[in-house]
């Protein structure tokens, strides 16, 4: 519920700001303004203004939709790639699969923000390398998943009788495949957002790869860190802003996994029958043809 | 348990699959840092350099030469340990590593431990009172302190624990003050143990204290979760009310089933943490001043020193390869089946 909540607003917001290049906003985010510099949080400057003056809020709602449109843009990217090589590496296995599965441990190896701080530092400052940066680290989860899931698929009998009658490779996939490992990806993914987020706004933090004015919640908390002390809810109120967007995201991804999955819902957990009674795969609800028909 | 005549061939094909990963993912390291820029030195020698020093940069990393020999000499350098000179300090490379290194290893140490402590025993706890209020409370407190960025979680700490609350160190390894122990391995706490320096192992432990624990808080939370579920699931499975019925102690059934089961899945997760947990040294090390090879990278990152920053990412992706290895190590402890058939489970 809360994710729901949280990750509607902001995306509301953020596609809003988006729209309206700034026309939503109270104040300018770019102009200085030093006369009300270092104000704390007040009713006119909702989250306070930076130390040039320029309101928070203004700045956090710019910020947003860097924020927000390259984790999600990351995101799809990857699910994308890793939908496309796991469904490849599941289906033709033999050699194909082996080699997908040893390029993803490679590529599963690196410590993702590690590894996309050194692509961003190599590739040089703009968003379009930090999406690149963040993609190349982020697309091997998806293979291991979604052939995880296309391997279980695959063994079941309706795809047998589906290639007995000639369906193409393509409509297999679209058909049965898709179908059964969309819930899982749909889940990882939600909360692989949130976890994008964190690393785009690591990266941020330690000014790798975002351009030097691009707003960026990660940038914004790094260049006020040396006044700590002195104007903590400049540094602190991005930074938690991060965390509640974060939060939002899981909650959510957690939220479609319980929806989704049967197992869990407690009218069946404390059953005392086997939960395999009760229907097994999606095959059965979606008419398809059951695993032993007649 | 799986016996020795099994586990010996599965450790052996671990570590032949863990030495393909090292190469591929060399492989990859120096294609991104020698072949994706056309012009390497001029990156390598530095913003301002002047063209002798790019000449110099060239013939001493080999830039110029054509890519299968440039590779020999990177590979070259793995062995020889002799990873060129820091452009900035004018120090080996390999001895400015040594002296980082095992300051993160003491604090991923500590880290890690905390992070097993915290993510296995809250989860436990979450999984086997489920749907109770202690159950709500530990999983927003896991998935909070798991939403946080690590700056976020490291400044917090900072202001609360050492100017509102002067709790603690507000950075660095040991307090100013002390003199300098004996170097045996490098790992501050653990000389200061060996040389029976009591106020400097006092210190160390005190500076090591609130960046561990910062780290822990923000990394175990995916262990919790996926202990919970684990915990879940075995909790009501078949083998668990066959072990009740045939009059196994309450104890030994959670410890033996219950755990045992649920520690396989979270083992996994335990290697996966790793990664991040590597990752956020290169912030909390930064915050905290506490110099190890995160604090090292970082600079490096600033200051666009690549000589550094190549050994460094190898550094950080070698840790994740040996985090794996000892996940499968202990995972087929856990899971004889694992060694005695590879892919005898799905």
């Amino acid at each position: 519920m809360f994710g729901v909540v949280t990750v509607s607003f902001f995306l509301i917001v953020t596609v809003a700001e988006a729209i309206s290049s700034g026309a939503i906003l109270p104040y300018n985010p770019f102009q200085p303004n030093f006369g009300a510099a270092n104000a704390p949080p007040s009713l006119t400057h909702l989250f306070g203004t930076d130390l040039l003056g320029r309101d928070m809020l203004s700045r956090i709602v710019t910020a947003l939709p860097i924020d927000i449109g390259i984790p999600i843009a990351t995101v799809l990217i990857s699910a994308a790639i890793g939908i496309v090589l796991g469904t490849l590496a599941a289906f033709f296995r033999g050699w194909l699969d082996e080699v997908i599965m040893r390029l993803t441990d490679m590529f599963m190896a690196f410590p993702q923000m590690i590894m996309s701080l050194a692509i961003a530092a190599t590739l040089g400052p703009s968003l379009t390398n930090v999406t690149l940066s963040l993609i190349v680290v982020w697309w091997p989860p998806y293979v291991r998943l979604v052939r995880g899931g296309v391997l279980a698929v695959a063994a079941e009998d309706y795809v047998s009788i589906s290639r007995a009658l000639n369906s193409s490779f393509l409509y297999i996939v679209r058909k049965d495949a898709i179908p059964n490992i969309l819930p899982s990806v749909l889940v990882y993914a939600t909360t692989d957002v949130g976890t994008a987020l964190l690393t785009l706004s690591t990266l941020g933090f330690l000014n790798v790869g975002i351009p030097p004015n691009a707003p960026e919640l990660g940038v914004m908390v790094s260049n006020v860190t040396y006044n700590l002390y002195l104007y903590p809810y400049q540094v602190v109120i991005p930074a938690v802003l991060v965390a509640v967007i974060v939060a939002g995201f899981s909650f959510l991804g957690e939220g479609i996994r319980e929806s989704l999955d049967v197992k869990l819902r407690p009218h069946i957990l404390f059953r005392s029958k086997p939960v395999k009674e009760l229907g097994t795969t999606g095959a059965l609800e979606k008419g398809r043809v059951p695993p032993s028909s007649n | 348990m799986v016996s020795l005549r099994d586990f010996l061939p599965y450790l052996g094909r671990r570590i032949v699959g863990a030495v393909v990963v090292l190469v591929g993912v060399s492989l990859i390291v120096f294609f991104i840092s020698h072949l994706l820029n056309p012009d390497p030195a001029h990156l390598w020698a530095g913003a301002r350099a002047s063209a002798s020093t790019i000449a110099a940069v060239r013939a001493e990393y080999h830039l110029g030469q054509p890519w299968w020999t440039q590779l020999y000499y990177f590979f070259q350098s793995y062995f020889t340990g002799n990873f060129g000179t820091d452009p900035q300090t004018g120090k080996a490379i390999i001895s400015e590593i040594t002296f980082y290194f095992p300051n993160t290893l003491e604090l991923v140490i500590a880290t890690m431990i905390l992070i097993v402590v915290f993510g296995v025993g809250l989860g436990y706890i979450s999984g086997m009172r489920f749907g109770s209020a202690v159950d709500k409370v530990i999983r927003i407190f896991y998935l909070t302190c798991w939403s946080s960025p690590y700056y976020l979680g490291g400044i917090i700490a900072v202001l609360v624990f050492t100017s509102y609350i002067p709790l603690f160190p507000s950075g660095g390894i040991v307090s100013q003050t002390l003199a300098p122990i004996n170097r045996i391995t490098g790992i501050y706490v653990l000389d200061a143990a060996i040389d029976l320096n009591g106020a400097a192992l006092v210190s160390g432990l005190y500076h090591l204290i609130l960046p561990a624990t910062v780290l822990a808080l923000l990394e175990f939370g995916i262990i919790a979760r996926i202990m919970r579920s684990s915990i879940l699931d075995a909790r009501w499975s078949t083998h668990v009310k066959a072990a009740r019925a045939k009059g196994l102690e309450e104890g030994e059934v959670r410890r033996s089933h219950i755990l045992r089961n649920a520690l396989i899945d979270t083992n996994t997760m335990i290697a996966v943490t790793f990664g991040f947990l590597l990752s956020g040294t290169i912030v909390i090390e930064e915050i905290f001043a506490w110099p190890g090879v995160g604090y090292f990278t970082y600079q490096a990152i600033v200051s666009a020193n690549y000589p550094v920053l190549i050994p460094c990412v190898l550094i950080f992706t070698l840790g994740v390869i040996v985090a794996n290895f000892i996940a499968d190590v202990f995972y087929s402890l856990l899971d004889p089946r694992i060694a005695l058939g590879e892919g005898g489970v799905t």
